[in-house]
């Protein structure tokens, strides 16, 4: 990410993806939840990104703790304060940053998921968000060490957001409303692993196509 | 849907709207949203009490900002949590110098969005806020254990929760020392309610659940929450046994404990009704040896137009029972002094 541009572009690419998602969010949402989440992903995100569209601000994580308090005025249920908490724990991880390398999107991406764990008081394998989040920063870690381009860094985090949200089926719930039907919840979906797929998916085809002349 | 209002999502800015015209020398909004209401009466140097939830309660949360109770409320959409930022904006308002104590329901977008106010209030503001998160519904969790998470929903005993800390704000204690109160109370209220019928939150326009014509659910939440147990719909005494029983082996209130009663409709249960409710409740406290202190029966925390009622049960020490007997003055309660 070589600017605080490309970092609007990402917001703007995320809500993008949470508005095309927002039946499918609602549809999973309603078996465990209240179904509003495909409203609120779309409505808070979309919120968080026209806040931030004509900042004239260079700190990336400046842009991005605006971005999350944005989101919790405008959508102040228990998964839009979430994703702020973690929106505004990442601006905070990342802050002076006028550019990410590999060690600053992870620092970003570890931020947003320490700030969601801390906000929610939930640990990874509870059937949550985070079950799509912290596989993707571990592998972002990973990638971190190991020197791995930004793209392929993009796509293994991807592709470990998605298994880690594939693999909520099978866990029994432990918060929300989903916890309230016991081992009956370990059939479902995590609608917030879900959401968490989505924004390492869109983070990665936003590496591919705006990064496109980063290595 | 039949429901008397204009455009649904116009609802609960027109209720606020109805709730300024009416009561203008008691409460007010601060700056341009008339989602963050506070006390036309701030007193210097008092310890500050606010709460906040979702609109669809009435008279919770709002109704009880007054003299003697609370002083400031942020108000969500029906059954959502207000933002963080409106938290903020009554904080900073019915802060006076003594900190700021936040009282409210234990579901997680309340939490998640008090606890960011308490975070930017201290770092923006440096007010001192402290918390107590209420959940007293034995319907909803095994009981809480010392350094766990409590998992019950909080319903109509917060009334108690706020009397208590108002009471002891008013007569000037110090934030941790109402913040004791609070908790004092929290520790001895427990609350069951019963539903019949469902409510209907106006954007969405139909019910989000269904129970048969026949039936109730035992343990129901204020916002359709599962309860323990859905059946037919039984005599009033039987209900209430069923009702009180779990309740009574909670605590455990005994013969000798001293209580006050609450009986709450949740919206569509008329008070004749809850007064039958009542006298089977006093008729089972008084075989168990367990003296009523003072009796409260009416809509307390509503859900709408859900038919239904809940029983809460506050026990009592002499503090506790000073602070009961307070006066209170608020837009939907009123109380001379015991």
């Amino acid at each position: 990410m070589n600017s605080a541009n490309d970092f609007k572009l990402l917001m703007s690419h995320w809500a993008d993806i949470m508005e095309a998602n927002r039946n499918y969010l609602i549809q999973l949402d309603s078996v465990v939840g209240d179904g509003d989440l495909g409203l609120t992903m779309s409505d808070g995100f979309r919120a968080a990104s026209d806040a931030i569209a004509r900042q004239d601000q260079e700190d990336i994580g400046k842009l991005a703790y605006l971005a999350g308090k944005a989101m919790s005025t405008a959508v102040p249920s228990t998964m839009g304060t979430l994703m702020a908490s973690g929106l505004m724990a990442a601006g905070k991880a990342v802050v002076g940053h006028k550019a990410l390398d590999l060690e600053g999107v992870t620092a970003f991406f570890q931020g947003f998921c320490q700030g969601v764990m801390e906000r929610g008081k939930a640990q990874p394998g509870e059937k949550t968000f985070l079950d799509g989040m912290a596989p993707a920063v571990e592998s972002l870690r990973k990638d971190c060490k190991t020197g791995a381009s930004l793209k392929n860094a993009a796509l293994g985090a991807a592709r470990c957001a998605h298994e880690g949200f594939l693999a909520t089926r099978g866990m029994p719930a432990k918060h929300g409303r989903a916890a309230g039907r016991g081992e009956g919840s370990r059939d479902t979906l995590d609608p917030g692993a879900a959401v968490a797929d989505f924004l390492m998916k869109g983070y990665a085809e936003f590496m591919m196509e705006s990064g496109a002349n980063e290595i | 849907m039949k429901k008397i209002i204009n455009r649904p999502e116009d609802f609960v800015n027109e209720m606020l709207e109805g709730i300024y015209a009416a009561h203008p020398g008691s409460v007010k909004q601060v700056g341009e949203d008339p989602r963050c209401l506070v006390s036309a009466h701030k007193q210097e140097g008092k310890v500050g009490i606010a709460t906040g939830g979702g609109s669809g309660h009435l008279p919770l949360f709002l109704g009880y900002v007054g003299k003697g109770m609370l002083d400031g409320c942020s108000i969500g959409d029906v059954f959502q949590s207000p933002s963080a930022e409106q938290m903020l904006a009554v904080t900073r308002e019915i802060n006076s110098g003594a900190g700021v104590l936040y009282i409210y329901g234990n579901y997680n977008g309340d939490i998640f969005n008090f606890d960011m106010a308490a975070e930017m209030a201290d770092f923006e503001e440096g007010i001192r806020v402290e918390s107590v998160v209420v959940g007293e519904d034995v319907a909803s969790g095994a009981p809480v254990k010392a350094g766990e998470k409590n998992t019950r929903r909080g319903v109509a005993g917060i009334f108690f929760v706020y009397k208590c800390a108002g009471a002891a704000a008013a007569a000037g204690l110090s934030l941790d020392e109402v913040k004791r109160v609070a908790l004092k109370a929290c520790d001895n209220v427990r609350t069951m309610g019963v539903a019949l019928t469902p409510c209907i939150v106006p954007r969405v326009g139909r019910p989000g659940f269904e129970i048969g014509e026949d039936e109730m659910e035992i343990g129901m939440g204020i916002h359709g929450e599962t309860g323990i147990r859905r059946g037919k719909l039984l005599p009033a005494d039987k209900i209430v046994d069923e009702m009180l029983s779990p309740i009574l082996a909670d605590l455990p209130f005994v013969a000798g404990d001293q209580v006050a009663v609450l009986i709450n409709g949740l919206g569509a249960t008329p008070l004749e009704e809850q007064y039958v409710i009542y006298r089977r409740v006093a008729q089972v406290l008084k075989q168990k040896g367990i003296e009523v202190y003072h009796t409260y029966v009416g809509e307390y925390a509503t859900s709408m137009e859900m038919a239904g009622a809940s029983i809460s049960l506050l026990r009592l020490d002499e503090e506790l029972k000073q602070y009961i007997s307070a006066p209170a003055d608020t837009p939907f309660f009123k109380q001379f002094a015991l």
